[in-house]
């Protein structure tokens, strides 16, 4: 493996939808991470963004259109699409091979602007088969809720709770977009939008505009005294046709495992302090616990019912609210991952976690059910 | 720098109008020839790298997930890289991180396009921002005409010598296609053929630019080690770089174009190339309409400013000059876009590798490959040489 990589800074913008033109949001996010560090435009070796086009903001090759405006100009860059996650992975291999000292990697969604999130994974799917029955990210959230439920007798409560869990975390979240204390009840009596998804367990459509300055160890030690190291990633790809995989056994297990091996782990449950996963539907937060290895498969119910995940639990899942709080679709795994660099660096203001945080982990996923998984492990 | 890369091997499909395939088939078609073409199967490969141009080209969003099975992608890590027209050459250079940084070693890098299935002007269209480049900027040529304007009037150089220069590169290109197997449009033209083609958008007339096709590319890179394992001929990466500039069409110079300069200096100096004419043998240039091509021999120091029209009409860049570009026929002949760069970089590897086949140039020992993309606002450059 190449140099040590870690993250010197972050710096985030509010879910909520904002007046403020697109370019103008980037522009700010990009200037507060190098004010953080004490650096200017000229000081950044490459830039690495994420975002997705035409439908995700009314561009092709928005990469293109934000480029000046994301500190590119006359700089060498590239872009990740889907998963934003990806570009955190893309930074720091560019900064392992000796190229670049410093790394701006950035995510955008102006969701506001967007059409609704499910007329957008309406065409994820092919057009011959797939998108003929109508399929979306929120359809096939729901068959595979129901699998879950049917398999291992998971109840709707324990999926709801989640809900109350992530929401009541948000709360401290200066940046969270949807913010209220909800109670199991109006959860559980919220509307159905697909049976058995209630729409309080469907995350919402948010802004997003996060930037992360990586740098390499000799630079990172002198722009900050609490640098969060790099120290595992993992992603996996699952077969495309919804009726050819096992929604409830899919990639996060493999991805979660390629992380892990590089990071070293061999007990994530009791060797990670932190974690800030994708849970778009809330069900899906249970069922990553177990993809992860924090328990069984079918212990996502139990896991919920005994509160190790709230905020002052054994392991805090989503302090900072989750993407139920906030979900800019494409750049939401960026903001877990800024979330975790805010946990270790102890930078987290009123959602920072009881324990102490020496590990945490990101965790981003899109696709109809899970399709792609990626996790990356981060070290104080 | 990080640890040596070397492409290993290459597939392409046919690239044409391929109406008798699905899209994902076509993906399949380039990733099972890289396969046979390097004697390697999935279980060697540690990762994959997808691209293409945006969702509107074709009409599915996110087609990693579409194509996730004929990219052999299932279980595998993978990577999704985007950048406009340079999409095939920011391709590459993640698999070459990738490799480099030490967290694969053999990765499978795969560009595609079917064209054929949407309207690619409409979604070029759509690059520009809706209030004020939307308008005029219409499509691809509207770009590619006010460069080429540009360039006349900044060096002052007669109209009708650039059309001849223009004319004379779609002439060589046309005929080189006929070499290359893959090669979409081959066709027999005079230089009269050309001058009296039907306008597009002035001065760009109909063989001034590049086809719509369907087509994908994949391109296998393994590390140093591996690479000496798996293949004879390997083709190392001596040297990339990429540069972005601004995005308003208006506000930056496209002749004494910085981002091209830039780039190519990046890539020169990492593969300590001081004389590009005399050290590269060949190069694939990525040349989507005729004019652009001439431009670009002079951002990438192959001639002096001014002077690309006078050397093309002797001959310097063709098959047989100093610096042969585009053998294969180039972009101006095969443009599936999200491949395009790809297979620059598939073809100045096939060059070093010796594996060109009709269209090898003889002893061809260190070759450059690149890509263009945006609104003229990116350039993507990728230098390979047969010694590591």
């Amino acid at each position: 493996m190449g140099k040590r990589v870690a993250i010197v800074e972050v710096a985030q913008l509010p879910g909520a939808m904002s007046d403020a033109n697109f370019l103008q949001q980037l522009f700010e996010v990009c200037r507060e991470v190098m004010d953080k560090a004490g650096m200017s435009r000229k000081d950044i070796g490459t830039v690495v963004s994420a975002s997705s086009d035409v439908f995700h903001g009314g561009i092709s090759c928005a990469n293109a259109y934000y480029w000046d405006s994301g500190a590119g100009f006359l700089k060498s860059g590239t872009r990740q699409d889907g998963e934003s996650l990806l570009a955190f992975q893309y930074g720091v291999m560019r900064i392992m091979t000796g190229h670049y000292d410093t790394a701006l990697v950035f995510g955008v969604c102006k969701g506001s602007e967007n059409p609704a999130t499910d007329a957008i994974t309406h065409y994820f799917a092919d057009p011959f088969y797939q998108r003929q029955v109508g399929l979306n990210e929120t359809f096939a959230a729901a068959l595979q809720m129901r699998e879950y439920l049917n398999t291992y007798g998971i109840t709707e409560e324990q999926c709801a709770k989640v809900v109350v869990k992530n929401l009541k975390n948000a709360l401290g979240n200066p940046y969270a977009h949807v913010k209220k204390r909800v109670t199991l009840e109006e959860v559980m009596n919220s509307k159905r939008v697909m049976d058995p998804l209630k729409e309080m367990e469907c995350a919402p459509q948010s802004e997003g505009f996060v930037a992360l300055l990586l740098a390499s160890e000799e630079r990172a030690k002198k722009i900050t005294t609490k640098p969060v190291w790099f120290k595992g990633f993992g992603s996996s790809m699952d077969t495309y046709y919804l009726g050819d995989r096992n929604l409830l056994d899919g990639q996060l297990r493999n991805a979660a495992k390629r992380a892990y091996d590089m990071a070293g782990i061999t007990n994530p449950w009791k060797e990670i302090d932190v974690a800030e996963i994708t849970e778009a539907y809330a069900f899906q937060e249970l069922l990553w616990y177990e993809g992860l290895g924090f328990c069984d498969p079918g212990g996502g119910g139990k896991l919920i019912d005994t509160g190790l995940t709230e905020r002052n639990g054994d392991l805090p899942v989503n302090p900072s609210g989750g993407v139920l709080a906030m979900n800019p679709y494409v750049c939401r795994g960026l903001y877990r991952l800024a979330e975790v660099s805010l946990q270790i660096k102890g930078q987290a203001g009123e959602r920072q976690v009881d324990r102490k945080v020496k590990t945490g982990l990101a965790h981003g996923t899109h696709g109809f059910a899970g399709q792609f998984h990626a996790v990356a492990i981060l070290k104080g | 720098m990080g640890r040596p890369v070397a492409i290993i091997g290459s597939g392409q499909t046919k690239h044409g109008r391929r109406t008798e395939i699905t899209y994902p088939d076509l993906v399949r078609e380039a990733v099972q020839a890289a396969l046979e073409n390097t004697n390697i199967t999935m279980k060697d490969i540690d990762g994959i790298v997808y691209g293409s141009m945006p969702s509107m080209m074709e009409g599915v969003a996110m087609t990693h997930f579409y194509f996730a099975d004929a990219l052999r992608a299932v279980g595998m890590p993978m990577m999704k890289t985007e950048t406009c027209g340079t999409t095939g050459m920011s391709l590459a250079h993640t698999g070459y991180y990738w490799i480099a940084s030490g967290m694969a070693d053999v990765v499978m890098v795969v560009g595609s396009e079917k064209m054929y299935e949407g309207d690619s002007q409409a979604t070029m269209s759509t690059v520009m921002e809706p209030y004020y480049l939307r308008y005029f900027l219409a499509g691809a040529p509207g770009i590619f005409s006010m460069q080429a304007q540009e360039y006349m009037s900044k060096y002052n150089i007669p109209e009708e010598k650039v059309r001849d220069a223009a004319a004379r590169i779609s002439v060589d290109h046309h005929k080189d296609a006929f070499d290359n197997p893959y090669a979409h449009i081959k066709v027999d033209l005079s230089m009269d053929d050309v001058k009296n083609s039907r306008i597009i958008t002035y001065p760009i007339r109909l063989w001034d630019v590049c086809p719509n096709s369907d087509g994908a590319c994949a391109v296998i890179m393994a590390s140093g080690k591996k690479a000496k394992k798996m293949s004879k001929r390997p083709a190392w990466i001596k040297g990339l770089g990429f540069c972005g500039d601004e995005y308003w069409y208006g506000d930056s110079d496209k002749i004494s174009w910085e981002c091209a300069t830039e780039a190519v200096k990046q890539a020169y100096d990492m593969a300590g190339i001081k004389n590009p004419r005399k050290e590269l043998d060949v190069a694939e240039v990525y040349n989507p309409f005729t004019f652009v091509e001439l431009l670009h021999y002079e951002c990438f120091g192959f001639c002096g400013p001014g002077e690309a029209c006078d050397l093309a009409l002797k001959g310097v860049f063709s098959r047989s000059g100093e610096l042969p570009c585009d053998p294969s026929g180039g972009t101006l002949c095969t443009n599936p876009i999200g491949a395009t760069a790809l297979i620059r970089v598939a073809e100045a590897a096939m060059q070093v590798s010796g594996n060109a086949g009709a269209h090898q140039i003889p002893g061809a020992k260190l070759a450059f490959a690149h890509g263009l993309g945006g609104l003229s606002e990116f350039n993507g450059i990728m230098i390979m040489g047969s010694e590591l």
